[in-house]
């Protein structure tokens, strides 16, 4: 059963009865939800239950690999992206993800962030050098990092390179911002510094962020959607979803008695 | 080596660990024999190895021994001339450059497409990439006198003469396999993280595998070509009918041309003592630029490393 709370804010993102497939395996199940502007959508649920495989439907990231294809709808900006003219490249600029495992390019940490900001905008080298202090910034990164700019981006602790691919991703200021398990190889502390960061995100972007750690759901999200073997089980504000779960299964879930 | 770190590893435990209950001393008849092969297998190990390196060392003190005295200037300024007239190689040493030169040049750029295409290119046929893989191994061990035969018919012939082009290009047929072998192996060891968070930033598959996992792979890259280099400089059976060989200097590539190694194979085998002479002192130069080759790869693959 879905369940899609009315929410106040106007959906960025809204899927339609979307199933997903990996060759014969049908990976979700008709499902529909919205993700809010300006706010963070958690999915939470067990291995293998389909939560990054929407995220890779939002960016179509899924274009890379034959045999996996999507049905129905996911209307962004008015257009369903699925549709075959959709130009991937820009959609990817507008719908930006970040990754489990921080993906630092081999270059500078200057130049990681010119990298997606080039591929889209023309900017002289002083409106370049301020998107990139700008980014940096805004993640916390630009004190530890100033003096830096054009060091190699892989001598950065792995905290630091999440933090630079955070920064990355929205140097081509998307509208959304995807983020698959960003702390799940972290830290305490540079994941503490992440949850912050979301916080301070999401005035600017919507984001939708796949967790394993359900605390992190619960500090995190305004809005989390819990899925279960491919399905959306419930949809629901943060706080209404962990004291008071309608369906059973979420229940069950949340409470640690499977999953 | 490691054998021999095993056995330092088991004395240490035996000293350290050794208990009164004679757990650890192996007293049994089984012991002692696993003991006994243990010695034995070490032994055939250390044996080997010092064979092999009584060889290498061996070739190269001889090289030095014989070759050594031909490292005069008149060998690096002088051109190859009639037996007793004190000539040296600086034809061969010079054409040699060139044809390995121009062979990296032509064949590098090819091999390099092609290991794109079989690591890059997975979503096509996977039958062709195979094919193509198939084919890049066997020139890989392909004897490269066919290769020499191979030009001579599709280029020394129509031309109606050999040259120092022909000869290039034979030794680029050689150098195109050894790239792309390298240049797939590293492209596969880019983490797929890396491409998909390229790609999740809207950047085109062109520019994926140029700026990010070719530049990832880079120093593996540029050490697949040095290999490839080191490979084709010591080749002689592709030179012999295709670039031939040249007593005067030349450095035409469309004239036939001399090599290092089309020079020591005619004057290893001649009865004049000079000529036998400069054979060993190019025997020599070819072994040190190849020695020096390879500790670059070693230099750059340990910088990598850190």
């Amino acid at each position: 059963m879905t369940v899609v709370e009315k929410n106040p804010a106007p959906a960025a993102i809204s899927v339609r009865n979307l199933d997903f497939y990996y060759g014969a395996n049908h990976a979700l199940k008709n499902i529909s939800i919205d993700f809010p502007q300006g706010q963070v959508t958690g999915m939470i649920g067990p291995s293998g239950c389909g939560k990054s495989t929407l995220l890779r439907v939002l960016n179509r990231m899924y274009d890379l690999y034959p045999g996996q294809r999507a049905t129905g709808e996911v209307i962004f900006d008015g257009c369903n992206i699925l549709g075959p003219r959709v130009n991937l490249n820009v959609l990817r600029s507008r719908v930006g993800m970040v990754f489990q495992k921080p993906t630092p390019f081999p270059m500078s940490i200057y130049d990681n962030i010119a990298f997606g900001v080039r591929l889209h905008e023309r900017l002289d080298r002083a409106a370049m050098d301020g998107r990139v202090e700008d980014v940096l910034r805004r993640v916390a990164l630009w004190p530890e990092v100033r003096d830096r700019l054009h060091d190699s981006a892989a001598a950065l602790s792995g905290g630091q390179q999440q933090r630079l691919c955070i920064a990355r991703t929205i140097a081509t200021r998307p509208e959304v911002v995807l983020l698959d398990e960003p702390t799940s190889a972290l830290d305490p502390v540079s994941t503490a510094r992440i949850e912050e960061l979301l916080d301070e995100l999401k005035a600017d972007f919507t984001i939708a962020i796949v967790t394993h750690n359900l605390q992190q759901a619960a500090r995190c999200a305004d809005q989390v959607a819990f899925f279960y073997m491919g399905e959306v089980v419930e949809v629901d504000g943060a706080d209404r979803m962990f004291t008071a779960p309608r369906e059973k299964r979420t229940q069950d879930y949340i409470t640690g008695r499977f999953g | 080596m490691a054998g021999q770190e095993s056995v330092a590893a088991t004395t240490v435990l035996m000293d350290t660990d050794c208990c009164s209950s004679g757990r650890w001393q192996g007293n049994t008849l089984s012991d002692m024999r696993r003991r006994m092969v243990d010695r034995i297998a070490t032994g055939l190990c250390w044996a080997a190895t010092a064979l092999v390196l009584l060889m290498l060392f061996s070739i190269l003190f001889v090289l030095i021994r014989n070759g050594i005295g031909g490292l005069r200037w008149v060998t690096f300024v002088h051109v190859t001339l009639p037996p007793g007239q004190a000539g040296g190689l600086a034809n061969a040493i010079v054409g040699s450059l060139i044809q390995t030169g121009l062979a990296v040049l032509i064949g590098a750029p090819v091999g390099l497409l092609v290991g794109i295409y079989l690591a890059e290119f997975t979503s096509t046929d996977g039958r062709l990439i195979n094919l193509v893989r198939f084919v890049s191994d066997l020139l890989l061990s392909a004897p490269s006198i066919l290769v020499g035969l191979f030009i001579y018919m599709v280029v020394v012939v129509p031309t109606g003469h050999f040259s120092g082009l022909a000869g290039a290009l034979a030794l680029s047929i050689l150098v195109v396999p050894v790239v792309v072998r390298t240049t797939e192996d590293m492209l596969r060891l880019v983490p797929l993280s890396m491409r998909e968070a390229a790609i999740a930033l809207g950047a085109p598959r062109w520019r994926v595998i140029l700026f990010v996992c070719l530049r990832a792979a880079r120093d593996g890259v540029a050490t697949g070509i040095l290999l490839a280099l080191a490979r084709v400089s010591g080749e002689t059976a592709p030179l012999l009918f295709t670039s031939l060989g040249n007593m005067n200097w030349s450095v035409s590539p469309a004239a036939p041309m001399a090599s290092l190694p089309v020079t020591i194979y005619q004057y290893a085998g001649a009865a004049y003592a000079d000529w036998t002479a400069l054979a060993w002192t190019g025997a020599l130069l070819i072994t040190a630029g190849i020695l020096m080759i390879n500790i670059t790869v070693r230099l750059g693959l340990g910088r990598n490393r850190k």
